[in-house]
This record gives structure tokens, C-alpha cells and sequence, in this order.
């Protein structure tokens, strides 16, 4: 080979293992970018008047008068929006228009009877009013205009009736006026699309049995038993996309037979062209910002709310208690026995055969796989050791604690060993000739020496039961539950937290901020614990180069 | 008088000095005793690790054997029908074995090259102070959790998948592969390149003054020289993807099917640890199946130990190398 090709070859090489390098860091950008980019929306983005609602009623949190002078700001124009449906529903609503009048014609024989008008006259009434329900009924039902003119006139000679007069009757003929002005800018034969048409559109505005819509309820609606329906879009980008779908729905139309449906996506407001309720589609798109004020919003309770309606509002604060909770008790356990594990491997224990199986230990326990801890830890701590230490056998913080300890160990050992090894011999030496004992040697000068390179490990170790996931799965962790009152309850923590979110949670789909939140919370966490570590440990390194 | 005093306190600090240079029996023995007991008492500490392996071992296998016992043990590792739930409950586990051991293989496909080409980046190519700089890249590779890995795979990565190639699910072996790729990085990285970089400079030195450039040196030298710990490095790596858990229950689709054709990497599959995590909590006490799952735990500690003693082989083998050269 010559010697130009042999130099290509080279360079061809150095260029590949440089490209595997930044291959990782893409990689690490890919995983990380994506999931802080939609994790850091649950703490910083535009919130709307619902949020701040929301905020007031579940969590306490508002400065009242500004926020009733909000809403009343707001109300105003989602009356208009209510007033422009109800306006249409009176060409619309047949179901609801008749049980109107039927009632009525029920309330206005106990008014007329509350009232002790003469038996003759009551009986007269009583028939004409039957007479007019029954008329109006045929009416809303029919689909030709002109019979419905001819009924509705026939029903409205009898407005002048003395007998009606200051009755509950004058809103039969409100409800004939209204009804014929509806029908006279609607098409007829296409009564039951307008229906179903507006059924959406509402569902969309204000919610559904089981979604909640742009604006939540109707002022003066009863509040619905699903908190989350309580409530409109609470966020702006929530606002955007349901607004999106109030204007355009989705339609699967057949373009050539036999091929796959094509998704079209068509104005919502085509389907009302020409009735009252077109304008309805103008008057939102300019007002929507008047009806939910978005502003900017930094949450940052959302580290310590609990969640409300399954994670649908509200943040991870008994993920984080759970997870500290978990991770300092597991700390208290594999700290002492990692510290002293090490200092006898460095210190005391001479190279035979005993060492080299405790060494092989603890290489295997380093790589047993983390779902054999949690089988470990069910078998061992929750079916056969609290039983007999007289603890209920569920799961529960301590045995997850303690089945993560053990799975920390090797780390803990290892940071501790090399950070012992590394502390100068002349220091020990030192303390011997001044005539200390082995065991005060440790205590006073090797220990606090090697303190930043145990801390290192400490951290390392923190970050690894914070973030392990399977272990817990059946010793003490839940998707929901109560805060845990003692260490012998179960808790919910951020890493299953995170798990459930993804794949168990049906509801949680919805909400991706929260969904991503979660995740983020835990790495941002853990980062920054690593973080730590890593710059503690140069600090260490450069101290030891230093000397 | 007063002198007296003042001298006396002034030489507190050194009150030792007044002890007699010959200890009493008494003495004597509480110092030796004091030590030895106290050699002991940390003795048993640092056996805590053994104990927990025993414990381990002891417990996982307890569990087990109402099924082991029961059941054929070579119908248990040759079936691959996992029915654990039907009426007449069938555990034959090669399909799981056979997804863990292929999901892990298909991950070290992506992961080894990559991971070598790194090693040498890190150890030949780059200053100590770029190293440096490019380590914690690594680091934070290996401390994002793995549930946040399963996460990513689910939600980011399965729907872009499924949009990009087609996929009928995204959730598939290939998905599970790349992040388990993703997971296995950072162990054969820093492995390896400890294998690679303690080789030395004189061998290196040696090949580069007869001439080679860095590509020759690199292959010809140090590889062959560093083989066993970079052999060690792709064992550790493997271990590290069969015994992952969340990655693989989130990702892999969890289809109890060998996949058909074999390197049809966009099928669904199971894996043992998944399976564990995934019935585990359906699974009655005292169950058959719960006793079963214990098995395939039983199974998964086996695999890990056989694979942590062949990495151990290497690693011990890389050591010898290094002390003769």
C-alpha cells in the first residue's frame, strides 16, 4: 500500500471514531431536548383565566378581587357566546322546545287553579292551551315551511286571549315567535345535521361528558362531578388546539374505491352557512382572548401540589416527598455499611482467598439485575422478614429503601475504595509515628481525607435509588395513593410516577406537560446530583495534583 | 507552687509522655482485644455484601421451587408456548429467553462499534484536557434513569418510528434495541477505554517509530494487545441489557412471539424481565405462576452470573497482560 493511501486510511479513521463521539452527544441531545423542551411547559407557560380558577378553588391560591373582576371581565363575552347558541337551539332544540311547552301547559293549570279562576273558564283555557301545545309540537316537528307559518299564526291569535294575560301562557307565544324566526333562516330538511353539528360545536366550547372544552361550563351551570370538567382550556396552547378543532372538524372521505380513506379537515363554520349562529365563528376568533386573558405564567407550585383527577391538574409534589423519602432512608442504610465495607478492604484486609470471594460478591451483586432486587425484596422483606419482625406484610417505603441500599452497595463500596486508596500513604504514616492508634489513624486523618471522594459516591449512589424504577415495582411503590403517613406505607415516587404516566395512564395523554413534567423532574434531579458529583470530584482531583 | 502549676498546664497537651513505656497485662490484652474484636466487628460489616448475594440467591430460589419441582424442568427452558394464565397454564419460557438474549444481541450490534470507535477517540485521538471535556457527555448517559430512557422510547421515539418507517407499532424490537444501544454505551466506553488507555505509551511509541500511522497502530497494536479488556467491556454490556427492565417493558411491545423471519427487527417481542415486571403483580400468592416468574428470576441470575464470571475471566486476563509487559 502506498504511502498517500495508508494517510486517507488514517485520516478516514480518526474522522469515524471522532464521529462516534458526537453521535453520543446527538444522541444524548435527542433524548434530552425533546422531553426538557415539553417537561419545562408544566412550570413555565401562558396560562388563561381557567387556570387561575383552578388554582383558586383547588389549591387556595388567589388574589380574590383581581380574579372576580377577571371573571366578570370574561363572563361578558361568554354570555354572548351562550345567548348566540341559545338563540340558534330555538330553531334546533325540538326535544327541548317540547318539553318546554309541555311543562308550561302543566304549570299553567296550577297557576290558573292557585289563581281560583271559575271552573267554566278554567276548563276553556285548559283545552285552548292543549290545543296550542299540540299545534306548536306538530310545528317544531315539521319540516315545510309553510305549514309551520300557517301554525305558528294560528297559535299566535291567541296572544290577545284576556285569560293568558300576565299567565305563565305568554311563553308559548315567546317560544312560537322565536321558533318561527329560527326556522325562517334554517333549512328545514336539514334539521338533524344542525342538531348533531351543535351538539359538537358545544361540547367543544364548553365540555363534554369526559373532555373538558374551551370555555368550561356555562356561567351559572352546576359544576360538574369530574373536576377536570370543571374547568375550560386552563392553558393557551390547551386554548389553541381546541380552538383549532372548533373551527375545522375532520371528515374521512373515499377520494377512488377501494383505497384508504383520506383525512380531510373542513371550516365547522360551513356547516352553519347561512343561519343565525355563523357569526358565532367570527365573534370567538376575535374575542377569545377576552374570554381567557392568557398570560404568562411560571408555576412553580408544581413541585409541591398534589395531583387532582388523576395528574389532569396539579403537580408532583408527593412524587418528590416519596422519592426524597425513599432516598434518604435508603442513604441511612448503604452509607454506613459501604464506608466500613471499604475501609476494611483498604485498610485491614490482606490479599487471600476470604477477600477475593467478598470481592467476587460484590462484582455480582453489582450486576444482578434490578427486577431480582424487587423479586429480593418481595420475597425477603415483605413476605418473610416484617411478618416475623411483627410489621404488616405490604409493600412499603422501608422494604423499597432497603432493597435499593442493596442494590446501591457495590457503587458506594467501589467510590469509597477508590476515594480511600487515593489519600496519600504519608498521611497515615504520619498519624502512626506520632503514635495513633489504626483505628484513630482512620478516623482523624484518612476519613476526613478521603471525605470528598466518599461524597462523590454518596451522590452517585443518591442518584441511582432515586432513579431506579423496578426494585420498587412490588415493594412500596403505587400510581396513586394517599401521602404515606409512616415508613410502613407505600408511596407514590417519580420514577413509577414517570412509568404510569407514559403507559398506564389513560388520562394522562391529555395533559402531556404534566406527562413530561414528571419525567423532567426526575432527570433535572438526578443531573443535577451527578452534576455535583462530577464537579466535586475534579475539585478532588486537581486538589490531589496540586500536592 | 505557682510555677508548678503553670508548668503543668503548659505541658498538658503531652500528658501521653508521662505513660509507662510497658504496658500492663492488663492492658495488653484489652489493646488486643479491642483490636481484634474491632477487626471482627468490621469483618462481619464488609460481609454484608456476601450475605445479600446469599440472601439473594437463597430467596429467589425458595420462591421457586414449588415450581421447579413441579414442572419439567426441560419443558420449562424447550417451550415457547408462555400461557400462564389459561386454564391449563403452560410455561414454556424460550420465547422470553429468546427475546431478552436477541433484544441484547441486536442492542450490542449498534452499541459495540460505536462504543470502540469512542474508546479509541477518547484514549488515542484527543488531548487528556478534551477528554475531559467529553467524558461527562458519557457520564450523563449512564445516569439518566431508565425509566425516563422507557419514557423517551414510548413517547418520542415509537410514534416518530411508526410516522417514518411504517412501522404497524413502534413500540418493536428495534426501538428497545437502540435505547438498550443508548444504555450500554457508557459501561463498554468507559471499560474499554480503561482497557485501552493503561496499554501504556511505549507500545505505542514502538509502533509509530517503525512507521504505521495512527490507523495501523490502533488495529494491529493496541486492540490485539487490549482484547481482553475490550472483550470484558462488550460482556459487561450485554449483562447490562439483559438484565434492564424498564427500557424493555415499555419499548419492546411485550408480543410473546419469536420474531419470524429472524431479522425482522420491527416485530414486537418479550423479554424475560419484562415479563417479571409485567405479571408479577397479577400473579396470586402462592400461585403456580408467581412461582414460575420466580424461575425466570432464577434463570435471569444465572445468565448475569455465568456472563459476570466470563467478564471476570477477561478482566483478570487483561490485568496478567498488563503486569508482564
Amino acid at each position: 500500500m502506498n504511502l498517500r493511501a495508508r494517510g486517507i486510511f488514517d485520516r478516514i479513521f480518526t474522522v469515524t471514531t471522532g464521529l462516534s463521539v458526537g453521535l453520543l452527544t446527538l444522541v444524548l441531545l435527542a433524548v434530552l431536548g425533546p422531553m426538557v423542551y415539553r417537561g419545562s411547559s408544566a412550570v413555565l407557560f401562558t396560562g388563561t383565566v381557567e387556570f387561575r380558577k383552578m388554582q383558586r378553588d383547588l389549591f387556595r391560591r388567589a388574589d380574590e378581587k383581581a380574579l372576580e373582576a377577571e371573571i366578570a371581565r370574561t363572563d361578558q363575552f361568554r354570555q354572548t357566546v351562550c345567548d348566540m347558541i341559545d338563540e340558534f337551539k330555538k330553531g334546533i332544540d325540538i326535544q327541548g322546545m317540547s318539553a318546554e311547552v309541555r311543562k308550561i301547559h302543566r304549570d299553567l293549570g296550577k297557576e290558573l287553579r292557585y289563581n281560583e279562576v271559575p271552573a267554566e273558564r278554567y276548563t276553556e283555557l285548559r283545552s285552548l292551551s292543549r290545543d296550542i301545545r299540540d299545534q306548536l309540537e306538530i310545528a317544531f316537528n315539521s319540516q315545510e315551511i309553510e305549514a309551520i307559518r300557517e301554525t305558528v299564526a294560528g297559535v299566535l291569535t291567541h296572544k290577545g286571549n284576556p285569560g293568558f294575560k300576565g299567565t305563565i301562557a305568554e311563553r308559548y307565544f315567546e317560544i312560537a315567535a322565536g321558533f318561527l324566526q329560527a326556522a325562517e333562516q334554517i333549512d328545514l330538511s336539514r334539521h338533524h345535521d344542525y342538531a348533531v353539528a351543535l351538539a359538537e360545536t358545544e361540547q367543544i366550547l364548553f365540555h363534554s361528558d369526559e373532555r373538558p372544552g374551551l370555555l368550561g361550563p356555562r356561567p351559572g351551570e352546576s359544576p360538574p362531578l369530574l373536576v377536570m370538567l370543571r374547568y375550560g382550556a386552563t392553558r393557551w396552547d390547551q386554548a389553541q388546539a381546541l380552538l383549532d378543532q372548533f373551527h375545522r372538524y375532520v371528515v374521512w372521505e373515499e377520494v377512488e374505491p377501494d383505497q384508504p380513506l383520506v383525512r380531510r379537515e373542513k371550516p365547522r363554520r360551513e356547516l352553519f352557512a347561512g343561519t343565525s349562529l355563523e357569526p358565532l365563528f367570527p365573534y370567538v376568533e376575535e374575542n377569545i382572548r377576552k374570554m381567557l386573558r392568557p398570560k404568562f405564567t411560571v408555576y412553580w407550585q408544581f413541585f409541591i401540589d398534589d395531583n387532582v383527577n388523576s395528574h389532569y391538574f396539579g403537580g408532583v409534589g408527593p412524587e418528590i416527598l416519596g422519592t426524597m423519602l425513599i432516598t434518604v432512608l435508603g442513604m441511612l442504610f448503604v452509607i454506613p455499611l459501604g464506608v466500613i465495607s471499604a475501609a476494611y478492604l483498604v485498610e485491614c484486609a490482606s490479599e487471600n482467598w476470604v477477600m477475593r470471594i467478598i470481592r467476587m460478591c460484590i462484582n455480582t451483586l453489582a450486576g444482578v439485575p434490578s427486577i431480582v432486587f424487587g423479586l429480593f425484596g418481595l420475597a425477603f422483606f415483605v413476605l418473610f422478614l416484617f411478618p416475623r419482625l411483627g410489621f404488616e406484610s405490604k409493600p412499603c417505603i422501608l422494604a423499597a429503601s432497603m432493597t435499593l441500599a442493596l442494590l446501591t452497595l457495590p457503587v458506594m463500596i467501589r467510590a469509597s475504595e477508590e476515594a480511600i486508596r487515593t489519600v496519600p500513604q504519608s498521611y497515615k504514616e504520619g498519624s502512626l509515628a506520632l503514635g495513633a492508634s489504626k483505628l484513630r489513624t482512620f478516623v482523624t486523618v484518612t476519613f476526613p481525607a478521603a471525605l470528598p471522594g466518599i461524597l462523590t459516591g454518596v451522590i452517585l449512589s443518591l442518584s441511582r435509588i432515586a432513579g431506579e424504577t423496578a426494585p420498587i415495582l412490588f415493594t412500596g411503590a403505587v400510581s396513586l395513593g394517599p401521602t404515606p403517613k409512616s415508613i410502613f406505607d407505600p408511596t407514590r415516587t417519580l420514577s413509577y410516577g414517570s412509568y404510569d404516566m407514559a403507559v398506564g395512564d389513560r388520562l394522562a395523554m391529555m395533559v402531556p406537560h404534566n406527562q413530561y413534567g414528571m419525567v423532567v423532574t426526575l432527570i433535572v434531579l438526578i443531573l443535577v446530583l451527578n452534576a455535583v458529583a462530577i464537579a466535586l470530584r475534579s475539585r478532588v482531583f486537581k486538589k490531589l495534583k496540586g500536592q | 507552687m505557682n510555677d508548678d502549676t503553670s508548668l503543668t498546664l503548659t505541658l498538658e497537651p503531652a500528658a501521653d509522655a508521662h505513660r509507662p513505656l510497658v504496658l500492663t497485662p492488663g492492658q495488653d490484652l484489652s489493646g488486643f482485644l479491642a483490636a481484634h474484636l474491632g477487626r471482627a466487628a468490621l469483618f462481619v460489616i464488609t460481609c454484608s455484601s456476601v450475605l445479600a448475594v446469599l440472601l439473594i440467591l437463597v430467596f429467589v430460589i425458595y420462591r421457586s421451587v414449588a415450581f421447579l419441582t413441579s414442572y419439567n424442568i426441560v419443558e420449562f427452558l424447550t417451550d415457547k408456548a408462555w400461557y400462564p394464565t389459561a386454564e391449563s397454564p403452560n410455561f414454556g419460557a424460550l420465547t422470553l429467553i429468546v427475546g431478552s438474549l436477541y433484544v441484547s444481541v441486536a442492542a450490542l450490534v449498534f452499541a459495540v462499534p460505536v462504543g470502540i470507535l469512542a474508546a479509541i477517540f477518547l484514549s488515542d485521538v484527543v488531548s487528556w484536557k478534551v477528554r475531559n471535556v467529553i467524558k461527562p457527555i458519557v457520564e450523563i448517559l449512564a445516569a439518566i434513569p431508565s425509566v425516563a430512557y422507557g419514557f423517551f422510547a414510548v413517547l418520542v421515539l415509537a410514534p416518530w418510528m411508526q410516522k417514518t418507517f411504517g412501522f404497524t407499532t413502534g413500540t418493536n424490537a428495534l426501538n428497545a434495541a437502540l435505547i438498550l444501544a443508548v444504555m450500554a454505551l457508557p459501561t463498554i466506553i468507559s471499560v474499554a477505554e480503561d482497557s485501552i488507555s493503561a496499554l501504556g505509551r511505549e507500545l505505542r511509541e514502538a509502533s509509530y517509530s517503525l512507521g504505521a500511522t495512527r490507523m495501523e497502530t490502533t488495529l494491529r497494536v493496541v486492540m490485539p494487545a487490549a482484547h481482553s479488556g475490550i472483550i470484558a467491556a462488550v460482556v459487561l454490556g450485554m449483562m447490562r441489557a439483559i438484565g434492564e427492565t424498564m427500557v424493555v417493558w415499555m419499548a419492546s411491545g411485550n408480543a410473546t412471539q419469536i420474531p419470524q423471519p429472524w431479522w425482522d427487527l420491527s416485530l414486537s417481542i418479550r423479554t424475560m424481565t419484562a415479563t417479571i415486571a409485567g405479571e408479577m403483580g397479577e400473579a396470586p400468592e402462592g400461585s403456580a405462576h408467581r412461582s414460575a416468574l420466580f424461575a425466570v428470576g432464577v434463570l435471569l441470575l444465572v445468565m448475569t452470573f455465568g456472563l459476570n464470571i466470563v467478564s471476570e475471566y477477561f478482566l483478570t486476563r487483561a490485568k496478567k497482560a498488563l503486569g508482564k509487559s
